[in-house]
């Protein structure tokens, strides 16, 4: 369990750093590195496998659609440009999910907080609002529901919907940051810190040398 | 304790929870309008049913902007739309969070041209042509558009307009409108 890892802050850092570069790439090798990379680090961190599975599988039909179209479509050098596109949603994938799948939301949000100074107002505004998830799931179903029952359905063009949507937004909205003041919540104040989140300087280092290591390949050495 | 500072014009935390709270929503609403997505997705078509649907994907960007009223609020909007997918639902990894970025510039654009006075019909226009030339030179390095005919891209410009002109620009006016006569956001 308590294998060391990457700090959430790095891998985010990470994720844009590669990530913006990959719009850029053209390079199927370079992309099987990243895929390559961030598999080995998911399976150093125990991600369940079956949730792995289920999410490349989910992400199959984009990469095949991807792939197909450029068959289809493309000019050029055709099966190349497929076969970097597709690589492509999977490096996209993976180097996500090393972010989302091997540390918990709270986590992500605190050490984005601590280590690259993204505002409490944000940090802790996002967390009180992902602990509603249960709730506004299933409020989405009672607002359909109720339409139902007055003999509508509510389509995901219609412009109700949203004003319900909007409606539940604002009530749970003032009451949540009501109940967060009259706790002591203060925006933008000291705030004493009861948990610990360890970075070690290297792990910068490593985000730097991932980076810079992608960049050489991607555009200067260029790989097919 | 005085811990709440109504005088000020930044974001609250009220603010955050609210538009986080839509973009949860509007992940659930992804989440059913993604099947769609996916049926067309898995063939060739899938540029297709990229422009097709970028409307709605974008939606959460100009909706907070028309609702807040704020500079910056199209791109946070958007941005937390995006990192809420993420977080939750997505299967676009890192690019989803990228993607929100650049999506929530090229709306917010369109609201800065008008000076950000004008977050009627005006702003909404300029927002959606803002959003469609830059989620379009996007995909042009994102999605590989670069290598497409030129008849096919053409086609999908025209696609994407009526797409995000109809989800993110006529759509959130109705809304605007029926928020306005509700008088719930003064």
């Amino acid at each position: 369990m308590n294998r060391k890892r990457i700090n959430p802050a790095v891998l985010v850092i990470i994720m844009l750093g590669i990530g913006l570069q990959i719009t850029f790439a053209h390079s199927v090798f370079t992309n099987i590195g990243v895929i390559i990379i961030t598999c080995l680090y998911l399976s150093y961190c125990k991600t369940s496998s079956k949730l792995l599975i289920l999410t490349s599988l989910y992400a199959f039909p984009l990469a095949l659609g991807s792939w197909w179209s450029f068959i289809a479509f493309g000019t050029g050098d055709v099966w190349h440009i497929a076969w970097i596109y597709a690589s492509r949603v999977y490096a996209y994938l993976y180097l996500g999910a090393i972010v989302t799948l091997t540390v918990p939301i709270k986590d992500i949000l605190l050490s984005l907080a601590l280590h690259l100074n993204l505002s409490s107002t944000f940090v802790y505004g996002l967390l009180a609002s992902f602990n509603l998830l249960g709730r506004i799931k299933s409020q989405y179903k009672t607002i359909r529901y109720s339409a139902m029952m007055r003999g509508t359905t509510y389509h995901f063009w219609n412009p109700n919907l949203y004003l319900r949507i909007i409606i539940v937004a604002l009530n749970w909205s003032q009451d949540l940051a009501e109940a967060m003041t009259s706790q002591g919540f203060t925006e933008g104040a000291q705030r004493t810190l009861t948990y610990k989140d360890n970075l070690p300087k290297w792990q910068w280092g490593l985000a730097a040398l991932l980076i810079l290591l992608y960049f050489i390949f991607s555009f200067l050495v260029r790989p097919w | 304790m005085q811990t709440v500072d109504h005088t000020k014009k930044g974001w609250s935390v009220k603010d955050v929870i609210f538009l986080a709270i839509i973009a949860i929503f509007f992940g659930i609403i992804y989440q059913v309008w993604s099947f769609a997505y996916y049926a067309i997705a898995a063939t060739p078509l899938k540029p297709y049913a990229n422009d097709l649907t970028l409307g709605v994907w974008i939606m959460a960007g100009p909706l907070a902007g028309v609702l807040l009223k704020k500079v910056g609020a199209s791109v946070v909007g958007e941005l937390l739309a995006a990192a809420v997918e993420m977080l939750l639902f997505s299967s676009w990894g890192a690019s989803t969070l990228i993607s929100g970025f650049v999506q929530g510039i090229g709306n917010e654009l369109g609201f800065a041209a008008t000076g950000y006075k004008n977050w009627g019909k005006l702003g909404l226009l300029l927002s959606t042509i803002g959003s469609t030339i830059i989620t379009f030179i996007w995909d042009w390095f994102q999605s590989g558009y670069s290598a497409y005919h030129v008849g096919l891209l053409l086609s999908l410009f025209i696609i994407r307009f009526i797409s995000i002109g109809f989800f993110s620009g006529i759509l959130v006016y109705w809304i605007k409108k029926l928020v306005d006569k509700s008088g719930l956001i003064k």
